[in-house]
């Protein structure tokens, strides 16, 4: 007799968990399994988690203290040429506690996020593989694990990022078509924690330059390199589209070529950086940042017959910034209400599960940054060749031009207003929120780990 | 068993995945598009075929998986708790 299940929540990434507790919350019967033995162990990104995701996300990210490894206040871009720094837009910044992000490690956060999931009465099943859906009618019902075991749900949510196949195997999406995908590469250097603060404070740093430099993929074709800046490392990473101009590109070779580039020319690393620094990892993954600027992409319908998908899986990511955490957050919320709803009024059918569509196509956030373009169109300078182009474009972007309304600054307001209608208490939480994270990390201090 | 390599520091391969990657030979045209997006050297071209070399430093991130026009690739996730894993990421 196989078990049976309201919800099946297949990963414990970022998103998984907030489903999976929203759930268990509101008295569902709920199983979240992680194909990792400790969850977050097997999630690869330079992180910088945007504040829009802690201050319009979850309550319980917002009032815990989760483990983060630095208050990000600001983002430095260089321009650089010939090897040299010839031009730096620090605009924006932000005084402590502020922030524009958090840096964490994603083995310690989704552990934290899993742990207050567990706290709620999920069951968590980790070194469990979900390798296909149960279907009957034409309706997923539940997951077939790599151990045989079948598991059975009224609904299953479908949290298991970028590569997962669980929502194919259900006939629901297809693979992402090259052209959305990014492949990043990621080198984590060991730095002292002073080192880290009068090197780079409590900024992330960007290096742009035209195509010739090769310190990074073509303009819109990648993550420009970046620094993401921790404790005491340094994250530094860089990616490229497996598509770039209408060509599978060599990736793997250039990204190695650009990172090698870098640090043999750029004297900012060479003099400023690296002999504070330690190498300590190298890895890699891919994501689907332009799933939603490419149409056939972004019309993947992200729900079927008793199955709700979110995050990664569903395409949700930031155009622009390249982060999915928040998109990640606000869909695993939705979609945990949309599951409660449906399997209080016994339809799980995709018809009802439609209100997930509908819900997701208001949110401030989730449409408005999977089809921002101001990553893609930058593109439109490897033809002008214009500095002042390029210039104008990253302080839009990564500057302080980034809080103007048609960009960021309208989705806050949206988002804002509304939190503050429906809890005018919810200023204070902010307040609190951007203290007591800055007060945690001046004493690394934060809520113990189950792995500790 | 637990893995490492020198040139991948600061990630552990767990033993036991099962063959999580495979290519059908049919479908394949030995474009190679495989071997350019893959970091780990999993790929190699013989007889005009792509055929898996080694998957010992596969990072499971299915870029061959994505590029390959032919889907001749077809990528799963390997048995719960094998594969790769980092404290890092």
């Amino acid at each position: 007799m196989a078990e049976q299940y309201d919800v099946i929540v297949v990963g414990a990434g970022f998103g998984g968990p907030v489903a999976a507790k929203k759930c268990a919350d509101s008295g569902l019967h709920t199983i979240m399994l992680e194909r990792a033995k400790i969850p977050g162990e097997k999630v690869v990104s330079g992180l910088v988690i945007p504040v829009y995701g802690f201050l319009f996300g979850p309550a319980f990210i917002r009032e815990g203290n989760p483990p983060i490894e630095r208050p990000i206040r600001s983002v430095m871009n260089r321009f650089v040429k010939n090897g040299e720094v010839y031009a730096s837009d620090h605009s924006l910044r932000l005084p402590a506690p502020f922030t524009v992000g958090y840096s964490t490690y994603c083995k310690p956060f989704c552990t934290w996020l899993a742990d207050r999931a567990v706290d709620s009465g999920v069951e968590l099943r980790t070194a469990t593989t979900a390798v296909d859906v149960i279907k009957e009618n034409g309706s997923v019902q539940g997951v077939i694990t790599d151990k045989g075991e079948e598991l059975r749900s009224k609904i299953v949510i479908d949290a298991g990022g970028t590569q997962n196949n669980l929502s194919l195997k259900a006939g629901i999406r297809q693979k992402f078509v090259p052209e959305a995908i990014e492949l990043y590469m990621i080198w984590d250097f060991e730095m002292a924690k002073n080192d880290v603060d009068s090197v780079f404070g409590n900024s992330m740093e960007f290096f742009h330059a035209m195509p010739e430099e090769r310190i990074g993929a073509p303009l819109g074709y990648g993550s420009t390199l970046y620094f993401f800046t921790y404790r005491d490392s340094i994250h530094p990473g860089l990616g490229q589209f497996l598509l770039t101009e209408g060509k599978i590109s060599n990736v793997a070779k250039l990204l190695r070529e650009y990172f090698d580039n870098f640090t043999t020319k750029v004297r900012r690393w060479r003099e400023d950086i690296a002999p504070k620094v330690k190498l300590r990892a190298i890895t890699w993954d891919v994501c689907p940042i332009y799933a939603g600027l490419i149409r056939e992409m972004r019309e993947m319908p992200y729900f079927g017959d008793g199955m709700l998908i979110i995050g990664d899986a569903a395409g949700f990511e930031s155009a622009a910034f390249g982060d999915g955490v928040p998109s990640a957050w606000f869909s695993a919320e939705i979609a945990a209400g949309v599951a409660l709803e449906a399997i209080k009024a016994g339809d799980t059918s995709k018809s009802f599960l439609k209100r997930y569509e509908d819900r997701v196509k208001v949110d401030s956030f989730i449409m408005h940054t999977i089809t921002d373009t101001r990553r893609w169109d930058m593109r439109e300078i490897l033809k002008s060749r214009s500095e002042n182009e390029l210039k104008k474009r990253i302080r839009d972007h990564w500057g302080i031009g980034a809080f103007r309304y048609k960009y960021m600054g309208g989705p806050c307001l949206k988002a804002a207003g509304r939190s503050i209608k429906n809890a005018p208490g919810i200023i204070v939480k902010w307040k609190e929120m951007f203290q007591r994270y800055y007060r945690n990390w001046e004493n690394n201090s934060f809520d113990s780990l189950s792995t500790d | 068993m637990v893995k490492t390599f020198q040139d991948i520091p600061g990630v552990e391969w767990v033993e036991g995945t099962g063959n999580f990657i495979t290519i059908d030979e049919e479908k394949c045209t030995g474009c190679g598009n495989c071997l350019k997006v893959c970091l780990a050297g999993c790929y190699e071209i013989v007889n005009k075929k792509a055929r898996i070399r080694s998957m010992e430093k596969c990072m499971e991130c299915g870029a061959c998986w994505y590029s390959c026009e032919d889907g001749a690739i077809v990528f799963s996730w390997p048995a719960g708790g094998t594969g790769f894993r980092t404290n890092w990421g």
